[in-house]
């Protein structure tokens, strides 16, 4: 008979995504034996994740704080918001370290099948925001896929007529030469997309 | 290309075939209901893991068991590949030499079949989601991007339904997936009539050999409801252009309805004899052959794309073709050097098809055996 406080952290790890019940087990057990104060240090840091992280009432990314970094940051230029699907593509745009505007985080795309409509998305927010005029551009950065394309076709019916500049992200071949990598849709859409030198 | 060996495992009432067949004919006979087209089918599955036949894939795992596995060793482009999928608890998973496959595009790019069952004869004759069908089958073997673009189109198009069904949408949620589907749309016009341009003037002429119809046959791609645009030279942002305005054109219409009613869902494939429908007014004889004719062209097509021909599967044609027309499919074949596989009822009909070199299998009741009684009793 295991005890119960174990078996209830195994539950509760294992419903994690990724996770298995075995693996789930695992990491109670590594928890368990950890030294120090790695379980109450663990414990604190989930709590807060929750009760202190929140979205910036701006652009919607994640902050604990009133305003998220990139709101806040007076260097960065306002004059280009990026706006994209989930916090996750925001920070891997931010990687780029190319990137020097705002986001706005719009927390899904346009998905009828999905039951996802533009209410359900920070559109009516994205509106608002471009109400004091700082914003020239726009670039909708949504997957090239079939909702990414249609929530930035959509967006672009709404920003044009505002005056907005709005441009799409390229698509194609990932840079570093894997052409051999690629698969045959991208490839044959980047042979159609080719452009004289 | 050229399959070297083949196992099948628990695969609907095959439970346990091996074998190696032939370079050229391997000639599978059996009464109905015995399995014979199951071994097509488990092959056909192995080269696009895709069912032959319509129907979930639970129904591929052999009854009271909980997989299926199909094995074959290829010969592919000089080096030898094994390719294995398993079927079971409704999904389907590839390998290729052991390693799951990640994509079916991998694979797609090297083997390549070509099936032609009694079903496919119908297709002059029977509904235009089976010349579809069978449109597009030829366009995933010649262009190997299309299974995810027309999945695009088939999501974009799903979507929008769906959207229609929901009721009155602000305008720009509507339009923004009309465009979406416009251009997704207007890559699959001109995937089909690439083809189409390749595959009608080979099948014409396939047909002038084997049709004895003075009439010539013309077979054409033409996208219903599409206005103004001259679809034979438009490029692609035009063929979105005109599809979008049709699209919108239709809004109301297609709202009451809940479904979209203009796109490469909707088309047909026309077929034609000396100008007139075959579909109405072309003869049994005269439609099988007008199938025959697209069949050997589509195998001919992808012989000159590809470098190499393609495996082919013949399930119980000839029984279905006048003696005249299948002994000339059945020449072509033994000319062609294509690895070929057949199944019929009868043995003696194939023979054209078959060489010293032939393998033939006995198939009773699941069972498949090598078989030189069967061919004996049969030829007589």
């Amino acid at each position: 008979m295991t005890p119960d406080p174990l078996n209830r952290l195994v539950a509760q790890l294992a419903k994690l995504p990724g996770i298995g019940e075995k693996t789930a087990q695992r990491l109670a057990f590594h928890i368990l034996r950890a030294p120090g104060e790695y379980a109450a240090e663990l414990s604190q840091a989930i709590r807060e994740v929750k009760e202190k992280v929140h979205l910036c009432t701006r652009c919607f990314s994640l902050t604990d704080t009133e305003l998220c970094g990139f709101c806040r940051d007076s260097k960065r230029d306002e004059r280009t918001l990026c706006v994209v699907e989930t916090f996750a593509d925001l920070m891997a745009l931010e990687r780029t370290r190319e990137f020097k505007g705002r986001y706005h985080v719009l927390h899904g795309v346009l998905s009828p099948l999905d039951g996802v409509g533009p209410e359900q998305l920070r559109i009516k927010e994205l509106l608002e925001r471009l109400g004091d005029g700082r914003v020239e551009e726009l670039i909708l950065a949504t997957n090239p896929d079939v909702e990414g394309e249609a929530t930035a076709l959509y967006l672009t019916r709404l920003l044009k007529p505002m005056g907005l500049r709005v441009s799409r992200i390229a698509q194609g071949l990932p840079m570093g030469g894997d052409l051999e990598y690629a698969d045959q849709a991208t490839l044959a859409k980047a042979l159609s997309a080719r452009r004289e030198l | 290309m050229r399959l070297l060996s083949l196992q099948v495992r628990d695969f609907r009432n095959l439970s346990q075939v091996s074998l190696a067949p032939s370079e050229h004919a391997t000639i599978a006979v059996g009464q109905n209901g015995q399995g014979k087209t199951n071994l097509l089918e488990a092959l056909y599955l192995l080269a696009t893991l895709k069912p032959l036949r319509a129907g979930r894939l639970s129904e591929l795992v052999r009854w009271g068991t909980q997989s299926a596995r199909v094995v074959g060793r290829f010969l592919l482009k000089g080096a030898e590949r094994e390719i294995a999928v398993e079927v079971g608890g409704g999904v389907r998973q590839a390998f290729v030499d052991g390693k799951k496959a990640a994509s079916l595009e991998d694979y797609f790019g090297g083997v390549s079949v070509v099936a032609f069952t009694p079903d496919d004869l119908e297709v002059v004759k029977g509904g235009p989601d089976a010349r579809r069908t069978f449109l597009d089958r030829a366009v995933f073997n010649r262009f190997p991007a299309y299974l995810k673009e027309s999945r695009e189109y088939g999501r974009a198009l799903k979507n929008r339904n769906r959207l229609l069904r929901a009721g009155p949408v602000e305008p720009a949620y509507l339009e923004a997936y009309d465009e979406t589907l416009a251009r997704a749309g207007a890559r699959v016009y001109v995937r089909r009539r690439a083809l189409m341009a390749e595959l009608g003037p080979r099948a014409r002429a396939t047909f002038e050999a084997i049709g004895r119809t003075p009439e010539p046959a013309a077979y054409g791609y033409h996208p219903a409801h599409l206005g103004e645009v001259d679809f034979a030279t438009a490029d692609e942002a035009t063929l979105a252009g005109a599809l979008r305005e049709a699209l919108a054109t239709r809004t109301r219409r297609d709202g009451e309805r809940g479904f979209t009613s203009v796109g490469p869902h909707v088309d047909d494939v026309t077929v034609t004899l000396g100008k007139r429908s075959a579909r109405a007014y072309a003869s049994q004889g005269q439609q099988r052959a007008l199938v025959l004719g697209w069949k050997i062209a589509e195998i001919e097509n992808l012989e000159a794309a590809l470098g190499f021909l393609p495996l082919l599967l013949l399930d119980d044609v000839s029984s279905e073709l006048d003696p005249e027309r299948n002994a000339y499919l059945m020449n072509y074949l033994s000319a062609s050097g294509a690895q070929v596989f057949l199944t019929t009822t009868d043995g003696s009909l194939v023979r054209g098809a078959a060489a010293e070199d032939s393998l033939w299998l006995g198939v009773r009741a699941g069972e498949v055996t090598s078989a030189g009684a069967v061919l004996e009793s049969s030829s007589v």
